[in-house]
């Protein structure tokens, strides 16, 4: 009863206690990781512009770190690879995701099962998908093996193990891993489309194809870009999938930016052009993501005008 | 285990070192105790680290291994994070020119006292012990030595090539190989694919082209050797060695391969002295294989060396000062060194080992001599591809373009002269 009355002779503390799982729930985990993420962006910045090799130390070096690093093979291969895997893989997932979206939204028997199946990959981690699908796409032991012993003696698949086509191995194992993704929001995005416009596209004499086409696809594209932007930014931090299933390799042929990162850091202790690849990664990563953001408050202002 | 021959020795070792008036205040006050890390978890590395901690507690101290499993680079990580945050261990794994590397950025232990006191110096090789003092004292001490460049030959592969003779030159070694493919077996080469595995492939090469090319090149990087004929022999040489190996193996370690070079589906592997232990270790027996040194074009064993050691760091704690000196007494020791590379596959580091008893195998009888003839003719050099010759940084650089051209038929060996040369170059 005392609380009670309590209440209601201090509505303000009231309000703040009744907010206040709300404030330890979300803002303190916020602040705390943002000023995990904002002080140790600042310190990677800052030892990218010294001569830290084996530990940090102070000095300064200019942009050494970072003309030598632009001027390494490594580095030039991985970004080429990045240019390549990130706009295959983007383009393919999300056309994968949309297909089995489309085919889901069938109102098909079994559905649940086969959303389950195709969403399955992402709950594997990325280690787990490389190593199986380095298994797979070895000639000696996975698929080729497997069409050779059918009786398909001439069948040829060794991606993982050519140079030149081994970038695309990636790709695979990534579109595998996360169209399962792409497929959920999409399915999300199709469930949403307002089923009177579908009856009306209907009425009006259009085909399945084309109600799809022209009604119901141009509604997904606030969906689309949203996928396309979180598999981009994974995209461009591709490590664990990449070491687990070429490590780069043949050679250096498969090289990506974190893995050049990693291995300028920790595997060559030169941790001063670790840290400028690792901000030359961020540029890339703030290139995709500074346009979306403008784009998104575009149309907040276009929504709260309107 | 034949300890008894050498328990004398240990005797001798143990008492001089407890005449050593600091160690022995040290010791006679607290029970010894060491922190230790090192990358050996498992297999062969991990028996054999484990029996040594045995011996540690058996001498009335604690013992507390953190093993790191994985690349000697993670282990690194580990004791990277340890000194900044500046609780380094009491020792720990190290090696090649990365002792001194680290040494400057935390204070080591000056061990020159108790190394004089067991005589030990006079019984390492010379080249090695270079590295184990960097700043003149004593901070390191070597465990176990491999060769990198050890030839392994297949009983069964050899009797399907129905060849008996133990390749001396790489003449005899391509010969043995293309008999060897004519004999049915498409991959007569067992190795691996990993970077150090394609390292290995080219300084075997090299070191058995030239040894005085290696050690230009290679140990003290001189730009007219880097550009040599001997580098472009020993690129085409490594392509050679390439093409008869694999191309599934990928990325994956030449251990994946031990079991078809067992049955003799492969008949050759140039790798270190450390797969016997792995051999060993996986239940195929001495006799299943022969191992002889790597080829050398002069005719006389060509050694590239590669040595496990433990590096101490500086720690205030009479317990663990104690504990670091039980373990330098211990790593020093004949009967321990025999224990360790027992187990491993390894050779004693002290030349003074008798490997005549049993508990040795031929392949090890034959490393120790090779080592013995090698530093006579000036033949044993600081291995690459294990991070003995330079530091990280340039090693990397330097296996880029080697692993680069083995994957990549494509590159000639005057592509890969120019590459290689540009590496050390900007790497530098």
């Amino acid at each position: 009863m005392t609380g009670a009355a309590a209440t209601v002779a201090r509505p303000a503390i009231s309000g703040l206690v009744r907010r206040l799982p709300e404030i330890l729930m979300i803002w303190v985990p916020l602040l705390l990781s943002a000023a995990h993420l904002i002080s140790f962006s600042i310190w990677t910045i800052w030892i990218s512009f010294t001569p830290s090799t084996l530990v940090p130390v102070t000095g300064w070096v200019g942009l050494r770190n970072y003309t030598s690093v632009l001027s390494s093979r490594n580095w030039q291969i991985a970004f080429d690879n990045l240019l390549l895997f990130g706009s295959a893989f983007v383009l393919l997932s999300l056309i994968t995701g949309l297909m089995l979206a489309i085919l889901l939204d069938q109102r098909i028997r079994g559905e649940n099962v086969l959303r389950s199946i195709f969403l399955y990959p992402l709950a594997v981690s990325f280690v787990v998908t490389g190593t199986v699908w380095s298994w797979l796409l070895n000639p000696g032991i996975g698929i080729e093996k497997l069409v050779h012993d059918l009786g398909w003696s001439s069948f040829h698949f060794d991606w993982l193990v050519n140079r030149d086509m081994a970038i695309w191995t990636i790709v695979i194992a990534a579109v595998w891993q996360s169209s399962g993704f792409a497929m959920a929001l999409f399915l999300a995005g199709l469930r949403s489309v307002d089923g009177d416009i579908i009856k009306a596209a209907q009425i009006d004499g259009a085909g399945p194809v084309r109600t799809y086409w022209r009604v119901i696809l141009p509604t997904l594209w606030p969906i689309t870009v949203t996928v396309v932007v979180i598999q981009l930014q994974f995209a461009i931090s591709a490590f664990d999938l990449v070491r687990a299933l070429t490590n780069g390799g043949p050679g250096i042929a498969t090289q990506l930016p974190a893995l050049v990162v990693y291995d300028l850091m920790f595997q060559r202790g030169q941790l001063g052009r670790g840290a400028a690849a690792a901000v030359l990664m961020l540029l890339i990563l703030l290139a995709v993501l500074l346009p979306y953001a403008a784009w998104r408050y575009v149309q907040r202002q276009r929504v709260t005008h309107a | 285990m034949p300890i008894t021959t050498t328990r004398r020795r240990l005797l001798a070792g143990s008492a001089a070192t407890l005449a050593l008036p600091v160690f022995a205040r040290a010791q006679s006050a607290v029970k010894p105790r060491l922190t230790a890390i090192s990358q050996w978890s498992a297999g062969s590395d991990g028996a054999a680290i484990t029996a040594l901690g045995k011996k540690f507690e058996e001498k009335g101290g604690v013992w507390q291994h953190s093993p790191v499993p994985g690349f000697t680079t993670e282990m690194m990580n580990k004791l990277r994070a340890q000194i900044i945050a500046g609780d380094p261990p009491a020792c720990s794994q190290l090696k090649g020119p990365e002792i001194a590397a680290w040494s400057k950025i935390a204070p080591t232990v000056d061990l020159d006292s108790i190394v004089a006191a067991a005589g030990y110096e006079k019984v390492v090789a010379p080249d090695l012990a270079k590295l184990h003092k960097p700043g003149g004292k004593w901070i390191a001490l070597p465990l176990q030595i491999y060769s990198t460049n050890m030839l392994f030959l297949s009983k069964r592969g050899m009797d399907k090539a129905k060849a008996d003779k133990i390749p001396v030159t790489w003449t005899d070694f391509n010969a043995l190989a293309d008999k060897m493919k004519s004999a049915g077996m498409a991959y007569p080469l067992a190795n691996g694919g990993t970077r150090p595995d394609d390292g290995q492939k080219f300084e075997a090469s090299l070191a058995g082209i030239s040894p005085t090319a290696y050690r230009a090149a290679m140990m003290n990087l001189d730009k007219k050797a880097l550009e040599g004929p001997e580098i472009k022999a020993a690129f085409a040489q490594t392509r050679k060695i390439a093409d008869w190996c694999d191309p599934n193996v990928g990325a994956q370690p030449y251990a994946t391969n031990l079991k078809r070079f067992v049955d003799g589906d492969m008949g050759m592997m140039i790798m270190g002295g450390w797969a016997q232990g792995v051999l060993k270790n996986a239940g195929f027996k001495f006799d299943d294989y022969t191992i002889a040194p790597g080829p050398s074009d002069n005719g006389k064993p060509v050694f590239l060396l590669n040595a496990d050691a433990f590096i101490f760091w500086q720690r205030k704690e009479p317990d663990l000062q104690a504990g670091q000196a039980l373990m330098a007494q211990l790593v020093m020791d004949p009967a321990i060194q025999t224990m360790y590379s027992q187990i491993t596959g390894s050779i004693p580091v002290r030349t003074d080992v008798d490997l005549s008893g049993e508990g040795w195998s031929d392949g090890q009888r034959r490393t120790a001599a090779a080592l013995k003839d090698a530093i006579a003719s000036n033949q044993a050099v600081l291995s690459l591809a294990h991070n003995m010759a330079q530091e990280n940084g340039l090693t990397a650089a330097i296996i880029d373009v080697i692993t680069e051209y083995v994957k990549n038929k494509t590159i000639t060996p005057d592509q890969a002269v120019t590459r290689l040369a540009e590496a050390v170059e900007s790497a530098r």
